[in-house]
C-alpha cells in the first residue's frame, strides 16, 4: 500500500501546484479505495478532488490552497486507526473528510476528537457516528450523509405505510453497518407495531443465500428489507430469482451501489432505497453541472457514476469545510468547529443548499426532508416518486 | 418436503464448489506432502482470466475453458518453482506454508490492480431461469458445477491410474525416493502436480463464477472452506473430498435454515475440530505412521 499512498500524495500535490499561495490547508481524505466498498470510496474521493480543484482554481480559501492527503483505509478498522494517527501526527491535517464504513469511522474518530480536529463524515451512515462522544464538552464529529436513523424509518414507511406490507423479513450482514442498521430498522418497524417475521444474517463473501431466503419465505414474508452492501445484496436478488420467489426488496441506500445493480442485473429491478442524490435526471442546474464535470473529469464506465451519492456528498463536504475555514479565518480545530456550528452564509452544494446545517447540539446536515426514494430501473437508479424528479427552481 | 429438497440441492451445489477446490489440495499433498495455500487465489485468477476472455475478447464460454486451464497450469508451475521447490530442497519443514501464503497474497494484490476491487458479474453460459426438480428450484448452472466437478475429478483419476505419466505421479506419491531411483524425475512430477492442482482450481473458478461473483476477494473465503473440506474428507482420498464437500455444504445450508443463519458456519468448524481430534487423517484418509 505504501507505493500507492505515495502515488496518491504526489498526484494530489501535482494537481494543485499551480499559482502562488500563502499557505497550504491540508485536508485528510480517508476511505476504502480498494475492496468491496471501493466504488463508494473512489466516488467520494473523486467528488472531493473535484471540489478541491474548483476551490483552488477560484483562489483557494482566504488565499490559501487546499491540499488533499488521501489514504486508503481498505474498509478495515485497524487501518483507519493507523491512518488517523498518521494524518494527525505526521501530516498535521486541519480536518479530515471521509469514512465510508461505519465501523472504520467509529474506530478512528476518537483520535480526531482527542486532537481537537474536525471530522466531516460524508458517506458512513451509522446512527451512532455523530453521537459517539456524548459526554465530551465539544463534539468534533460532523456528517453530511443521511444517517440510518433517517433511512430506517423511510424504509419502514415505504414498506408498511405506503405499500401495506406488514409481514417483513430483515436480511442484514454481520458487520457493524448491517447490525446497527438492523437495530434502527427494528425500532422503526416497532413504531408501526410491526415485528419482523424473520431476521436473518449473513457474512461478507457468502456464496449462497438459500437458507436465509427460505426462512424468510417459510415465515410468509411479503417484503425483504435489507441492510448490507452491494455484492451480498446481489446474491439476495439472484437467490430470490432462483427460488422463483418474487417479493419487493426495500433497503438502505447501498442498494444503489454499482456492485448491486450490475451483478443483480434484471433481478435488481424494483429495489427501492433512500437517496440524497440521483444522477439522472438532474433536478437543479447545479446538479447538472456537477454530473457533467464529473463525467468529463473521471470518465466512469457507461457514463454512470459508480456511487453518485458518495460523489455528491464528498463534493459537498469539501465546500462545507471550506466555508467554515473561511469564516473562522483560521485553521485551528476549535475555531473551525465553532464556525461549522454557526455557518453565517449558506453553502450551495449539489445535494442541497446548506442553510445553517449544523448547531452545537446537532451535527447532522441531512434531514429526512432532504432524502428521496430511488428505485433501480434497468441498470440505473431513478426517482421512485415522480414529484421528486421535477426540476426545482433553485 | 420441497423445503428439504431445496436445502439439499443448494447444499450439494455449494458442497461441490468446496470439493472441487479441495481436490487441488489433495493433488499436491499426494506427491510432495505440501499444500498450496494459495489455492483460493488460483481459483480467483482463473475466474478473472476467464472473465477477461469472455467479457473483453467476446469469446465463447466453452472456448475460454481450455485457455483458463492452460493459464492455471502455468500459474501452478510458477508457484511450485518459486515457492515450494526451494523449501523442499533445503528440507525446510514449513517453508512452503509461508511461501504459498505469500504468493497467494501477491496474486490477490496483482489481481486488484489489474481487475479492480469490485465484485464483477460473470455472464452465464446457461439460462439463469431455475428448473424444478423434486419440488426444488435448481439453476442449470448448479447442475453444471456438480457435473463439471465430477467429470474433472474422474479425468484426473483416470489419468493417474491408466497412463504412464499418471503412474509416475502415483509412484512419486507412494515413495519419492524409490520413484527417483527408478528413474522418475520426481521434481518434475511435483511441479506437474502443482500445475494440475492450479488447473483444477482455475477450472473450478470459471465453473462457479456465474453462480457467485468474480473479484479479487473471492478466493479467500472459498479457499478456507475448501481447506476445511480437505481436512474433513482426508487429504489422501478423492472420494473423501467429495463426501467432505457435500457434508460441509449440506450442514451449512441446513444449519442456516433449521437453527439460525447467524450460526451457519459453526457446525462445519465443530466437525473440523472433531475430525482433527478423533481421526486426524480425515474421514476417508489412510492413517500414516510417521517415524521420528
Amino acid at each position: 500500500m505504501n507505493i500507492r499512498r505515495h502515488i496518491f500524495a504526489v498526484a494530489a500535490a501535482a494537481m494543485f501546484t499551480t499559482g502562488a499561495y500563502a499557505a497550504d490547508i491540508k485536508l485528510g481524505v480517508s476511505g476504502p479505495f480498494t475492496g468491496g466498498s471501493a466504488s463508494m470510496g473512489v466516488s467520494m474521493r473523486d467528488g472531493v478532488r473535484l471540489a478541491a480543484k474548483e476551490i483552488n482554481a477560484a483562489g483557494g480559501v482566504n488565499g490559501n490552497k487546499l491540499v488533499l492527503v488521501e489514504r486508503d483505509d481498505e474498509a478495515k478498522n485497524e487501518r483507519g486507526v493507523q491512518i488517523a494517527q498518521e494524518l494527525i501526527n505526521n501530516e498535521k491535517v486541519v480536518a479530515t473528510l471521509g469514512f465510508i464504513n461505519t465501523g472504520v469511522a467509529l474506530a478512528s474518530q476518537r483520535f480526531y476528537q482527542d486532537a481537537k480536529i474536525p471530522v466531516m463524515n460524508n458517506v458512513a451512515t451509522g446512527t451512532l457516528i455523530t453521537k459517539q462522544f456524548p459526554n465530551a464538552p465539544e463534539n468534533y464529529v460532523f456528517r453530511n450523509a443521511a444517517p440510518d436513523v433517517i433511512q430506517a424509518p423511510m424504509i419502514a414507511k415505504e414498506a408498511v405505510e405506503k405499500r401495506g406490507l406488514k409481514k417483513v423479513a430483515i436480511l442484514a450482514d454481520s458487520t457493524n453497518y448491517g447490525q446497527l442498521g438492523r437495530e434502527d430498522l427494528e425500532k422503526a418497524l416497532k413504531g408501526y407495531g410491526v415485528t419482523p417475521v424473520a431476521t436473518e444474517k449473513f457474512n461478507i463473501g457468502d456464496v449462497d443465500m438459500t437458507s436465509q431466503l427460505l426462512k424468510a419465505k417459510n415465515a410468509g414474508a411479503d417484503v425483504i428489507l435489507t441492510y448490507a452492501i452491494g455484492p451480498e445484496l446481489a446474491q439476495i436478488a439472484n437467490g430470490m430469482a432462483k427460488l422463483g420467489w418474487k417479493k419487493p426488496i426495500i433497503g438502505s441506500w447501498t442498494l444503489s451501489m454499482a456492485s448491486f445493480i450490475d451483478t443483480a442485473g434484471k433481478n435488481g429491478n424494483g429495489a427501492t432505497m433512500p437517496e440524497t442524490f440521483i444522477q439522472q435526471p438532474a433536478t437543479t442546474p447545479k446538479r447538472k453541472v456537477f454530473v457533467d464535470t464529473y463525467l468529463k473529469e473521471f470518465k466512469p464506465k457507461n457514463g454512470i457514476i459508480a456511487s453518485p451519492v458518495s460523489a455528491a456528498q464528498g463534493y459537498d463536504s469539501v465546500y462545507l469545510l471550506a466555508a467554515a475555514i473561511k469564516q473562522a479565518n483560521s485553521t485551528e480545530g476549535p475555531k473551525i468547529l465553532a464556525a461549522l456550528q454557526d455557518l453565517k452564509t449558506p453553502v450551495d452544494g449539489v445535494v442541497m443548499t446548506y442553510n445553517k446545517p449544523f448547531s452545537a447540539a446537532d451535527h447532522e446536515a441531512i434531514r429526512a426532508k432532504d432524502v428521496v426514494m430511488g428505485v433501480v430501473e434497468n441498470g440505473k437508479v431513478e426517482f421512485l416518486n415522480a414529484e421528486d424528479a421535477i426540476v426545482k427552481k433553485k | 418436503m420441497d423445503m428439504l429438497a431445496q436445502i439439499l440441492s443448494s447444499g450439494i451445489a455449494v458442497g461441490m464448489i468446496y470439493a472441487v477446490i479441495a481436490f487441488g489440495f489433495q493433488l499436491t499433498f499426494a506427491t510432495s506432502g505440501t499444500l498450496n495455500f494459495g489455492q483460493g487465489e488460483a481459483l480467483m485468477l482463473g475466474a478473472l482470466v476467464g472473465l477477461t476472455c469472455v467479457d473483453m475478447l467476446g469469446m465463447n464460454y466453452w472456448l475460454m475453458i481450455p485457455i483458463v486451464c492452460l493459464f492455471g497450469m502455468v500459474q501452478g508451475g510458477f508457484v511450485e518453482l518459486i515457492g515450494v521447490r526451494p523449501a523442499i530442497k533445503i528440507k525446510s519443514e514449513f517453508g512452503w506454508i509461508m511461501s504459498t501464503i505469500a504468493l497467494g497474497i501477491i496474486f490477490k494484490n496483482v489481481a486488484e490492480n489489474i481487475w479492480g476491487r469490485d465484485a464483477l458479474p460473470f455472464p452465464s453460459p446457461l439460462p439463469m431461469e431455475p428448473m424444478e426438480f423434486l419440488g426444488a428450484n435448481i439453476l442449470p448452472m448448479e447442475i453444471l458445477v456438480v457435473v463439471g466437478a465430477l467429470v474433472m475429478m474422474l479425468l484426473v483419476e483416470f489419468f493417474n491410474r491408466k497412463t504412464i505419466y499418471g503412474k509416475a505421479v502415483v509412484a512419486t506419491a507412494n515413495d519419492r525416493d524409490a520413484a527417483g531411483l527408478m528413474g522418475i524425475n520426481t521434481s518434475l512430477v511435483i511441479t506437474f502436480s502443482y500445475a494440475l492442482s492450479s488447473l483444477t482450481a482455475a477450472f473450478a473458478g470459471v465453473l462457479i463464477a456465474p453462480l457467485t461473483l468474480t473479484g479479487a476477494a473471492m478466493g479467500g473465503a472459498l479457499g478456507l472452506k475448501a481447506f476445511a473440506v480437505a481436512i474433513i474428507g482426508g487429504l489422501s482420498s478423492g472420494m473423501g473430498i467429495i463426501v467432505g464437500g457435500l457434508i460441509l455444504g449440506i450442514v451449512e445450508t441446513a444449519t442456516g435454515f433449521y437453527i439460525s443463519t447467524g450460526y451457519k458456519d459453526v457446525p462445519g468448524l465443530i466437525l473440523l475440530l472433531l475430525v482433527l481430534a478423533y481421526k486426524p487423517s480425515g474421514l476417508f484418509g489412510k492413517s500414516a505412521i510417521k517415524k521420528v
